[in-house]
């Protein structure tokens, strides 16, 4: 599903994003990626989202190669990907409802199915009431949720969230976390790049843990710091 | 695997969605709507103006061409009538000839007499020491020196007469106005597309965060595009029909000035194209050039925010 062999990326400025990195995930898998700021999670990320090409090595992600790959394949890539930010990214002229159906009419998706998606989206994430609010109405972890039923209503293999929880407090960020496990029972791959201690160790999943743009641990139900 | 989905094969509903975010953008940033479309207005006016003064311009000379450009056959003082008669049949039955008059010997003789001060000096000359001619108008002007070579080699054709270097000389100049002309018109277009796209640019920047998360959504560059697209097509097209109501307002404002100058002086050194006649392709040009402006400018703004 995801595959990296030998990545490194060097920016054009020489600061190092990621150096030798190896690592597969399944299908299936719920991954947390763990560093200091600075570590290469992002750089990480974003080379699944063929936001930045791998200078050396080669890059998998549901059969797109990443190194090697057009400029219009890109949005085909991407909508195999539901993408989560630290800081939600939602439109703010437009509602909660619109905000996750501009997902689908991105796609071209028929108006029928929209209609049925958005509200299963919504209610999975627990927002059915708020669907004519503004996101400026919404509390930081609402906001957090609508995003995430953006990532999820065209049914992506595998869903990116980058700090998630960064900018919420610790009772909702375990909210989040909570819903990123139940999304992934559903059958989604999820990969989380974080620096919270306590959720990662809190979680138990597999956890690679970055620290100079190399991965110095890649351990199953691991925990942040990684001793093991 | 298909993954050119080009701009041909977007789905009706997109269409739409397309079409709609376009006029909503357009009216939610309407301040920058005003901005982009003062941008447009100011240089279609520039524009139409200087299009204007070549159009008079040029009208005006091609005017004074027409007026001069007469050619003057003469023919051979002993020819048999029933020849000339051949001749001017011939003359009147070609295709090119807009006007034929006939200037008999004696017509000649009259007209003779009536330009000289002295009628003394013709005493004891009869019309027959005068040739016979023709005094010929084309319907084009530039076949004149063609035409003037082929009347030439016709039997019983003495001389031919026309103003050819005046006529050659205007040629040239009408050519050097009409190249120049398009050098400027085609300057001021790059300029005002340089400009327009600056404001777009602004409009686009204050909505890169909306262009980043729908290509992080997976939108094709084109669909993120149209509707910016379309937003440079409603200024454009808005910008371009107040344009030419403020060009129309002026130019008969200004026809009317020559006009009532003409009735005070007597005479009017320009002559103005009724606005009727220029309009619809006054109109047209503001439309193409507007639209142009729009889509261009939203083009080269939307570009470097597509490469997330």
């Amino acid at each position: 599903m995801i595959e990296f062999k030998a990545v490194t990326k060097r920016y054009s400025n020489g600061a190092i994003g990621l150096q030798d990195a190896s690592f597969t995930i399944q299908k299936g898998e719920f991954v947390f990626v763990v560093g200091p700021s600075g570590s290469g999670k992002s750089t990480l990320l974003k080379l699944i989202l063929h936001e930045e090409v791998p200078t050396e090595g080669e890059v998998y992600v549901n059969g797109f190669s990443i190194h090697n790959m057009r400029r219009s394949e890109i949005p085909y890539l991407r909508r195999g990907l539901g993408v989560v930010f630290q800081d939600f990214r939602l439109l703010p002229n437009k509602t909660v409802y619109d905000n996750v159906a501009f997902a689908m009419q991105i796609v071209e998706a028929q108006p029928k199915e929209i209609r049925r998606q958005v509200p299963v989206a919504l209610a999975l994430v627990g927002l059915s009431k708020k669907a004519k609010v503004y996101p400026d109405q919404l509390s930081g972890g609402e906001q957090q949720r609508v995003s995430l039923a953006r990532a999820l209503v065209n049914n992506p293999s595998i869903l990116l969230a980058d700090e998630p929880t960064g900018n919420l407090d610790p009772a909702i960020s375990r909210e989040i976390m909570y819903l990123l496990d139940e999304i992934n029972q559903r059958g989604t791959t999820v990969i989380v790049a974080t620096h919270e201690k306590s959720i990662v160790d809190d979680m138990e999943k597999r956890v690679i843990s970055l620290d100079y743009g190399r991965i110095v641990h890649d351990v199953q139900k691991g925990n942040y710091t990684n001793e093991a | 695997m298909m993954f050119k989905r080009g701009i041909i094969q977007m789905k009706l509903r997109t269409i739409k969605y397309m079409v709609r975010e376009g006029f909503s953008n357009t009216y939610k940033n309407l301040l920058m709507t005003l901005a982009s479309l003062t941008m447009v207005i100011s240089s279609l006016l520039i524009f139409g103006v200087f299009l204007m003064v070549t159009v008079i311009l040029s009208f005006n000379l091609r005017q004074m061409e027409k007026q001069i450009a007469e050619i003057v056959i003469w023919l051979e003082k002993d020819i048999a009538p029933l020849e000339a008669d051949d001749i001017e049949l011939r003359l009147k039955n070609d295709v090119r000839v807009l006007e034929c008059n006939r200037i008999t010997k004696e017509q000649a003789f009259a007209e003779l007499n009536e330009a000289l001060e002295d009628p003394s000096l013709l005493e004891g000359y009869t019309p027959e020491f005068l040739s016979e001619s023709f005094r010929l108008r084309l319907k084009d002007v530039n076949q004149i020196a063609e035409f003037a070579d082929e009347a030439a080699d016709i039997t019983g054709v003495e001389d031919i007469d026309f103003p050819k270097d005046f006529l050659e000389r205007l040629a040239l100049i009408l050519k050097w106005i009409n190249a120049g002309s398009m050098f400027i018109l085609a300057l001021l277009l790059i300029i005002s597309v340089s400009i327009i796209s600056n404001t777009i640019k602004l409009t686009v920047y204050a909505r890169r965060k909306e262009i980043g998360i729908m290509k992080y959504i997976g939108a094709n560059d084109w669909f993120i595009r149209w509707p910016f697209i379309i937003e440079g097509i409603i200024i454009g097209l808005v910008g371009s029909v107040i344009s030419f109501v403020i060009t129309s307002y002026l130019y008969n404002a200004l026809e009317s000035y020559v006009s009532s100058e003409a009735v005070v002086s007597g005479m009017s050194l320009i002559r103005m194209v009724p606005l009727k006649d220029i309009g619809g392709q006054i109109l047209f040009v503001y439309i193409i050039i507007g639209v142009v402006m729009g889509v261009v400018g939203s083009i080269i703004s939307v570009r470097k925010h597509l490469n997330v």
